[in-house]
Formats: C-alpha cells, structure tokens, sequence
C-alpha cells in the first residue's frame, strides 16, 4: 500500500512538472499539432531564392500607385522610414522580413505568440474560443490574427490592418493575409518553418500577392533585446548636457 | 558560429537595402563597396540598436582628432561574435568600416579587432579577398 502511494505521489509529481512544462516547452501535453515553439531565422533552399520572402511585384491599381508614389516623393530627400523612428514594419512585412532578426514562438494550444527581434514586434494569433469577435477587434499595423489548424498545418488570418503605404508590401485596411504554417526538412534536414502567404485586398490589390517565406530553427537560440529608441535617447541626453554646460561653463 | 554569421549577414543584407536596420537615417551616405581599416584610441563606446556608437582618438596624415563612427545593430554584431565589455574607453581597436561617400571623417562599422586581437564583425568581400591572398602568400 505504501509502495502504491509512493508510486502515485510520483506520477502525480511527473505529471505536474510536464503541466508546467507545457506552458513554455516544446511539446504541449495533449495537443496532437506539430510545435512551433522556438527561435527561428530565415533560411532559403540552396539555390532557392524567395526564403526570406520578397515574392512578385504587387499588383497595384492605380489609387494605390499614386498614394505609393506620393509617399516614396515625401521620404526620399530624407530616406526616412517607420524604423527610423522605431516603429515595426506591420504586417507582411513584419513577417516576409523583419529586418533579417530572429523570431521567436511561443505556442499554447488556445493562443500564438510571434515575436520578431526587430522592434520587438509582437503578433497575437489566437485560436478556438480565445478568438475575438470581430466588432471588438482595433485596427493596427499588424491587424489581428486568428488562427485554426488543417491537419498539420496552421492557417492564420489576419484582418483589421490599417492601410500603410511606408512597407515594401503596401495595402490598405481593407487587406487580407492568409498564412500557412507547417514544418518541413531543409537540406541538410534541419527543421524549417514554412509559410504560404497570400494577401488580397480590393482597396489597393487587382490581384491576390502569394509568396513563401521559410526559418530554420535556431537550436536553443535565444532572443536578444531591442531597445530601439535608446540610441535617441542617450543623443539627447548628450544634447541636453551640452547645453547645460554652455549655460554654465563651470559645471563639470 | 556558422549560424551567427549566416543570421548577422541575413540582417546585413538588409541594412543594405536601407530595411528596417537602417533606422534613424538610410544607410545610403556609407559606401558599401569599400572597406577600410582604421586603428585609434576608444574615446567613446556604446552597444546599443539600433546601432553601435563609437568615438576613436585617430592619428593620421591628416592630423590627430577624433572621429565619430556608427555600426551595426549590437543584436547583429553580437551574433557575429561580439560579446560584452571587449572594447573599453582607452582601449587600442582597429575596425573596418564602409566610409562616407563624401570621403569625409566618419563611416559604418562592420567589424573590429579588440585590443586583445578578438574579432567580431562581417568581413567584406574585399577583406576577405585579401585575407585569400595572404594565406595563399601573394
């Protein structure tokens, strides 16, 4: 009898440490989908092109060409752009490029969470129950996204982007991002990320914009920091010591 | 290592193609297409993003001043291999840099030497080419 205690007390010490485990490890207790979980960075066939996204031209109208042109005119003397005053690319773009940084994944079976290094750009995918209605979603770079397995794949949409024409992949709020996650083996079998991605949008698009964008993970990869508005911040409080001390030359 | 430097020359091409890397400012005053080394005395030195701050004390033909440099991101010189306090105020460094187009003071930093001969960074192709040359004794 004292055996069998024993022996139940450990299972239900093994099965609580997994419980714990599965809310930030690599395998969710009871989940049948493939895991995502992870750090991953672009990664491209040999003599493949397309891994780090890009894809064809965007089928603009003529609206949106205009309002393209008109923007690329007001930033080129300056070469200005979102990231220079440390705001993400937003959706595609955060996705197809993100600046060449890592991303990291944290996957729960009711919510995704997508961090891209640059920026520390997040995305939010949430599925079954924990999707939001759509009257109560905000509108914003990255839209919201919700997501829902086929098979071992996972289809997110993204809608409620707000219109942006400072990305490579300009559209406007009436754009629509289907993705499709699934794992697969790069060349030398290493574990890839792929993602199908189309976006149609009747407000800027003739024509759906499909591309392939695909990650290798990084085994144990890590994150790093990105404070982007430090270096600003550090130049003006040099600025203001400058000024300070011309106001008064003794200061030290 | 191999990973780091494919992920850091993945965020380099994009710093060329002015993206997201390219914060603050475009990139398009530096010269990309040439590399060139400069040695001088840490005046000034922060790893921050979107990119690292330098001041080296410089002595050269045209005189002794100091010059104020930008590089990459920390996150990226990091992943090619630079880790915390390698280069010091006062220290000794050399570092490669893509110089202004306009040929004056001041460049893009993409790899150093430490004063303890460490070496984070990309090498450009020419550097590269000439590292070639030398192992092949030319």
């Amino acid at each position: 009898m004292q055996q069998r205690s024993r022996t139940a007390v450990r299972l239900l010490a093994v099965a609580g440490a997994c419980a714990c485990l599965g809310t930030v490890g690599m395998a969710q207790s009871g989940d049948p989908h493939p895991d995502f979980t992870g750090v991953w960075t672009s990664y491209s066939d040999p003599g493949a092109p397309g891994g780090r996204g890009g894809g064809p031209a965007l089928s603009l109208n003529e609206a949106a060409r205009q309002k393209v042109a008109a923007y690329q005119a007001l930033v080129a003397p300056t070469g200005d752009t979102p990231g220079g005053y440390c705001l993400g690319t937003g959706m595609p773009g955060s996705m197809l490029g993100s600046g060449g940084y890592p991303m990291e994944i944290h996957q729960r079976p009711e919510q995704l969470i997508i961090v891209y290094e640059a920026h520390n750009e997040t995305r939010r995918v949430y599925l079954g129950d924990r999707i939001v209605p759509m009257a109560d979603r905000l509108p914003g770079r990255n839209g919201h996204s919700s997501g829902r397995w086929d098979g071992d794949t996972l289809v997110v949409e993204t809608t409620h982007l707000v219109e942006q024409v400072d990305q490579r992949y300009a559209h406007s709020n009436q754009a629509r991002i289907v993705e499709r996650y699934r794992l697969e083996k790069g060349a030398a079998g290493q574990t890839v990320l792929a993602a199908e991605m189309t976006m149609t949008d009747p407000g800027f698009l003739t024509a759906p914009f499909t591309t392939t964008k695909k990650w290798a993970r990084v085994p144990n990869g890590h994150l790093l920091p990105y404070e982007c508005a430090e270096e600003e911040w550090v130049k003006h409080l040099e600025r203001l010591e400058e000024r300070a001390s011309a106001a008064s030359p003794s200061r030290p | 290592m191999t990973q780091r430097v494919r992920m850091f020359g993945a965020a380099l091409l994009v710093a060329l193609c002015g993206s997201t890397l390219a914060a603050h400012h475009s990139a398009v005053q530096f010269d990309f297409s040439t590399s060139v080394q400069v040695t001088g005395v840490v005046k000034k030195f922060r790893a921050i993003n979107p990119h690292m701050q330098l001041v080296l004390h410089v002595k050269d033909a045209k005189g002794e001043r100091d010059i104020v440099y930008e590089g990459h991101s920390t996150n990226n010189m990091y992943r090619a291999g630079y880790r915390d306090a390698m280069i010091k105020v006062g220290d000794t460094i050399t570092v490669s840099i893509a110089p202004l187009k306009t040929g004056a003071d001041g460049g893009y930093v993409t790899a150093a030497v430490t004063a303890s001969g460490e070496r984070f960074g990309q090498q450009s192709r020419a550097e590269q080419a000439r590292e070639r040359e030398r192992a092949e004794g030319r």
